[in-house]
């Protein structure tokens, strides 16, 4: 680990000034900030990141709320911790998809420093990109070439890989916030703005080492879920062992069944994608039909259509729709 | 008195409990030593070739380095396990990935990883083989070959007969192939390997993470052409090995003690995550070939068995690794006639060592599923044929041996399909398999694992063990027999305060150091409750007959009176020690020429019963429930005995269904946490301990070993009972998901109906719960 200078801010404005200095919110960025750090300091220690400078945004008051708003969404702050989230009384009752979402990911130690912002951050599990010995890796080093593609890519992503990256996106809490149409609220230098999910995340291309829309100096504040009428909800997750690993295949849906239809659905995957991977062909599949196995076959087929395996991860194609379809069947009984 | 309430037999607690709980007790990267730098490995990151240059690239302060190669090295460039082929340092050939060539060391443990990645190898190409077909192919390159070994790329080979088994296939009714696979395995202990080592003129000195300290002893006196006196080894507390820190530490041993030799200053070298998995050893690779004649009424009329294991680029451990396996691919049957044939070839992995059952899991492996196969076949139960041809006392094994223990494993084959319910569940699982996407199945495994060296083996080792009572008046126990987690320091003090009749807690054990403890030979082999526990019994009883020939101890006494007695000895004698050195019991026999005799002073029984569920829509094997029944002799201390097992099964379940090492040229290619799959807690199932205790006459108290017997039962058991739900025959583990998935695809299975999805709790690829 390099030596850093660490500064503790007691408002988003000083935040923002600080980290408005570098050049780059992505990777090399010589200011991040640090919330719980469950991520940022473990790639510190392998040396994958080396910012200069932390900004410590712990200390910043009223981030680590979640709020009913006057209009029927619910207000995240940046700070909540993974654990005090997925046991919000707001989100078990009204967006129970985020709750099991959280609680499948990591364990009890991390879930409890793990914050909203930070989740929303986190960074793939390659282990290329994680492995300095290994030279080549497009994310860490543009312009370096990809180890995975040649080397054991089991785990990596089928749906939204380039030649250039096939790491997968390893979070399960940002698979549940893309069927929630979450909407991430930012603050930077030019003032406040707001970027659907949907926007959020950008695909590797060319540029796998830019992830999503932030800016130099951007501060996540907080997130909200738009109200949702009364819908049935799932997250379910596959992976190889049942604790402390991430997904093979993971699905979050969100349904309403009326008079027999499905309407209302959103559908989208984690472990497979190289962002968490909303699947708006199987929405259009299922929208309007009644529930039933040909349908959710039908659905998860047009979902994975565009799925590009390589040697080691072609089992992830049946079995990311075996997952899909249960996870539809399951949902559609509850 | 104390010896009226029996310590041995209790559960004390561990003797180290107290500081590893507490937090101070010492690991190896704990310690600091003044002017103490960091020490670093420059691998191969090809699998074989010559070199032809070694470059050091620019913008790295190489003046403040040291830097060290095979020209540094005082004495032989050899790491000795059995024979010396295995260099402490690559001269010329490089012979594996990861393999070492040049050392250096550094203050500055960031600049030193940048080092490290700026030394550039430049080398020719040279052929290798990666797998044992490849290695035994007719066209193969040599990549190995030496005058020590029984041909090219192969390190030893073993036969062992019984009988004229060409004589049984004109008469069998049943001939039965079958051959069956195992992968390497991580032995994934939590602490890495790691050493401090200091060097100046009174010689060289190792503090290490280990099992074996006189191992690593002798390897320094050849490393450094140094006499014995002027070596010296200390074990510190040590987070777990299973075999991994048996042969290893010589290396990293060796390599700092080099780094400090040449920079005058200690030297720390330990190896992070990802260096431990790809560079050090791992399980055997191996390949089973079973041909065997059977009568129609399922007696085993005899047998021809193959067997196989992937030494890796040197011989290393691989010829003892290879003698256990072949010894236990035979099984607890009777056997009237067999011919097993068993080599170690060479490829150019890193070379494969010692974990938990040393060979015995693989061949074992491949006989328990072969025993379910044969039953198939014959038309009989798994449990009807292994009935009928069980060992029986005054039978003999394979290698001849006459069984004289009053071993009855029809009585435990009964009580563990009791326990376990099996017969009722085998009906119900028929019954709901059918209908169910979630396919269950109960499956089994019965076999014994040979405690001790194997053979001639500790008349070799002639180990020594001492006591010496201190000047508080308490004994300490003198061994260089290592507590490494598994209970070593807990039962041999146990042993030696209920032979002494006193307390436990004033026995002591000294920290394991080559200058003051006698070798009281390697903690493997599941050999140190049973050998090294014998020996602490012979010395307390010397130690109290010298207390007795001098006056001061009645045939009876309190604590208090052999307190007061040792002090008034060592006042009169200056010293008060007692010894006692392995002697050979007068009725073993090995001949190690004709691989025939008493292969071991003692076994462990087992049976082993698991149950599984196979859900056909992940593909996903998960055991359910689990029950380990075994025979170890008496049990020294019931709370580590069952934490042994425990461990052992979890470990098993790994093998069998979750680690699996990937292999890309020779490189371990998932060398991380998140892609080698190693089972956690939540995806145990609970797991039954069972015990029977029939006395050994070899073992302190009537004990036998007990650490590496649990290792070998799960993953046969568990493909049985996988096989048992399925329909389909595995023979290879690890057994991931997508192999199941290959042999099991098919859409009538993959069924979303929602009826059958209701019973949806399929344990612990399952993590979402119906909203």
């Amino acid at each position: 680990m390099i030596d850093f200078e660490l500064t503790r801010v007691g408002t988003p404005d000083a935040a923002v000034q600080i980290a408005a200095a570098t050049p780059t919110a992505q990777q090399g960025a010589t200011v991040r900030f640090i919330a719980g750090g469950t991520n940022l300091i473990d790639y510190m220690k392998l040396d994958v990141e080396t910012p200069q400078h932390l900004v410590d945004i712990n200390r910043i008051p009223d981030l680590a709320k979640v709020e009913k708003q006057p209009d029927g969404s619910l207000k995240i702050g940046a700070l909540v911790r993974n654990s005090d989230l997925a046991q919000a009384p707001e989100v078990l009752a009204e967006y129970p998809v985020l709750s099991q979402a959280l609680l499948s990911g990591a364990s009890a130690q991390l879930r409890n420093k793990a914050t909203t912002s930070g989740n929303l951050l986190q960074r793939t599990r390659c282990p290329y990109f994680r492995d300095l010995a290994y030279a080549e890796c497009n994310k860490r080093t543009p312009g370096s070439g990809c180890a995975a593609i040649g080397g054991y890519h089991r785990n990596h992503a089928i749906l939204g890989v380039s030649d250039q990256c096939i790491a997968t996106h390893a979070s399960d809490m940002d698979v549940a916030l893309m069927v929630l149409d979450a909407v991430i609220h930012v603050q930077g230098i030019k003032g406040n703005r707001t970027i659907p999910i949907g926007e959020f995340y950008k695909l590797p291309g060319t540029t796998p080492h830019i992830e999503n829309a932030l800016e130099p100096g951007d501060l996540i504040t907080h997130v909200t879920l738009p109200a949702l009428p009364e819908t049935k909800q799932i997250y379910l997750k596959l992976r190889d062992r049942a604790s402390y690993e991430f997904a093979l295949a993971s699905a979050a849906i969100v349904m309403q069944v009326q008079g027999g239809r499905l309407r209302h659905v959103r559908v989208a995957m984690g472990g497979v994608g190289t962002r968490p991977w909303r699947m708006p062909e199987a929405e259009h599949a299922l929208e309007g039909q009644a529930p039933g196995e040909g349908v959710f076959r039908a659905a998860a087929d047009a979902a994975l259509k565009t799925a590009r395996p390589h040697t080691d991860n072609a089992f992830k194609i049946p079995l990311a729709k075996l997952c899909m379809i249960r996870a539809l069947t399951t949902v559609t009984n509850a | 008195m104390a010896a009226k309430e029996s310590i041995v037999g209790s559960p004390a607690l561990r003797y180290e409990g107290e500081a590893k709980v507490l937090g101070y007790a010492k690991y190896i990267d704990d310690l600091h030593f003044p002017q103490m730098i960091h020490g670093a490995t420059v691998r191969s990151k090809f699998p074989r070739g010559r070199i032809t240059a070694i470059r050091y690239g620019e913008g790295i302060p190489w003046d403040e380095f040291t830097i060290v190669t095979w020209k540094d090295i005082p004495g032989e460039n050899t790491i000795v396990h059995l024979l010396k082929d295995h260099p402490c340092l690559v001269q010329e050939i490089v012979n594996h990935p990861e393999e070492p060539i040049v050392l250096l060391a550094h203050p500055d443990k960031a600049l030193l990883r940048k080092a490290v990645d700026a030394v550039t190898i430049e080398y020719e190409p040279l052929p290798a083989v990666f797998t044992i077909e490849e290695s035994e192919a007719p066209d193969a390159p040599v990549i190995w070959n030496s005058e020590a070994g029984d041909s090219p790329n192969v390190f030893k080979t073993y036969l062992m007969e019984k009988g004229h088994v060409e004589d049984v296939w004109a008469t069998a009714d049943y001939i039965i192939e079958g051959e069956y696979s195992t992968g390497a395995q991580e032995q994934f202990y939590i602490e890495n390997n790691g050493v401090i080592a200091e060097y100046s003129e009174q010689g060289v000195t190792v503090w290490g993470s280990m099992q074996c300290p006189y191992y690593l002893h002798h390897a320094l006196q050849l490393a450094f052409g140094l006499p014995e006196q002027k070596c010296r080894v200390i074990q510190v507390e040590t987070g777990g090995a299973f075999g991994g820190k048996e042969d290893y530490p010589s290396v990293i041993g060796c390599h700092a003690a080099l780094l400090a030799m040449k920079s005058g200053r200690p030297v720390k070298m330990v190896y992070d995550r990802m260096e431990d998995m790809a560079a050090t050893t791992k399980r055997h690779p191996s390949r089973t070939r079973h041909r065997t004649a059977v009568s129609k009424d399922g007696k085993l009329l005899g047998g021809e068995i193959e067997f196989a294991i992937d030494g890796g680029a040197y011989v290393t451990l691989s010829p003892v690794v290879l003698s256990r396996g072949t010894i236990h691919a035979a099984g607890p049957y009777n056997w009237p006639h067999l011919r097993i044939r068993a080599k170690a070839v060479a490829t150019n992995c890193p070379p494969h060592g010692a974990f938990r059952g040393f060979g015995a899991p693989q061949s074992i492996f491949g006989l328990e599923r072969h025993m379910d196969l044969i039953a198939k076949t014959v038309g009989i139960t798994p449990e009807e044929l292994r009935r009928r041809n069980f060992l029986q006392p005054g039978g003999t094994t394979a290698t001849g041996q006459l069984i004289k223990d009053p071993i009855d494993l029809n009585g435990m084959l009964t009580r563990a399909l009791e326990e376990s319910g099996y017969h009722a569940k085998r009906a119900e699982f028929a019954k709901t398999n059918p209908t169910s996407p979630i396919k269950r199945g109960i499956g089994f495994a019965t076999f014994m694992h040979g405690a001790g060296f194997t053979g001639s083996g500790e008349r070799r080792l002639n180990s020594l063990v001492a006591i010496e009572v201190d000047d508080e008046g308490k004994p300490e126990i003198l061994v260089s027999s290592t507590e490494f987690g598994q209970g070593t320091n807990t039962i041999l003090c146990q042993v030696a305060a209920q032979t002494l009749h006193i307390s436990y807690k004033d026995v002591r054990i000294a920290q394991p150091d080559t200058d003051r403890v006698p070798n009281s030979g390697p903690t493997v082999a599941s050999r140190t409750a049973m050998i090294v526990g014998k020996l602490v019994e012979d010395a307390s009883h010397n130690l109290l007959t010298c207390m007795r020939a001098s006056g001061l101890l009645e045939e009876t006494y309190t604590p208090e009176q052999f307190c007061h007695a040792a002090l008034a000895y060592k006042q009169q004698h200056g010293e008060l020690r007692a010894t006692a050195r392995y002697q050979a019991p007068d009725d073993i026999f090995w001949d190690d020429d004709k691989y025939h005799g008493d292969a071991y002073p003692a076994y462990a029984w087992a049976v082993y019963v698991a149950e599984v569920a196979v859900d056909t829509r992940t593909y996903m094997a998960e055991v359910k429930n689990f029950w380990a029944l075994q025979e170890v002799g008496k049990v020294l201390n019931p709370v580590l005995a069952k934490g042994q097992v425990e461990g052992g099964v979890a470990q098993g379940i790994g093998y069998a269904i979750y680690e699996k090492c990937v292999w890309k040229d020779g490189v371990m290619a998932n060398n991380q946490m998140t892609n080698y799959i190693m089972p956690t807690s939540a995806d145990l199932p609970p797991i039954h301990v069972l015990f029977e205790e029939v006395p050994s006459i070899h073992g302190p108290f009537g004990a036998k070993g007990i650490g590496e017997l649990p290792m070998d039962g799960p993953a046969p058991a568990i493909l049985n009972a996988i096989e048992e739900a399925t329909g389909v025959r595995f023979n290879h583990c690890p057994l991931l998901p997508e192999d199941i998935f290959d042999k099991l695809a098919n859409p009538t299975l993959i069924s979303a109906d929602s009826s059958q999805l209701q019973p949806a709790v399929a344990g612990p690829v399952f993590s979402g719960t119906t909203p």
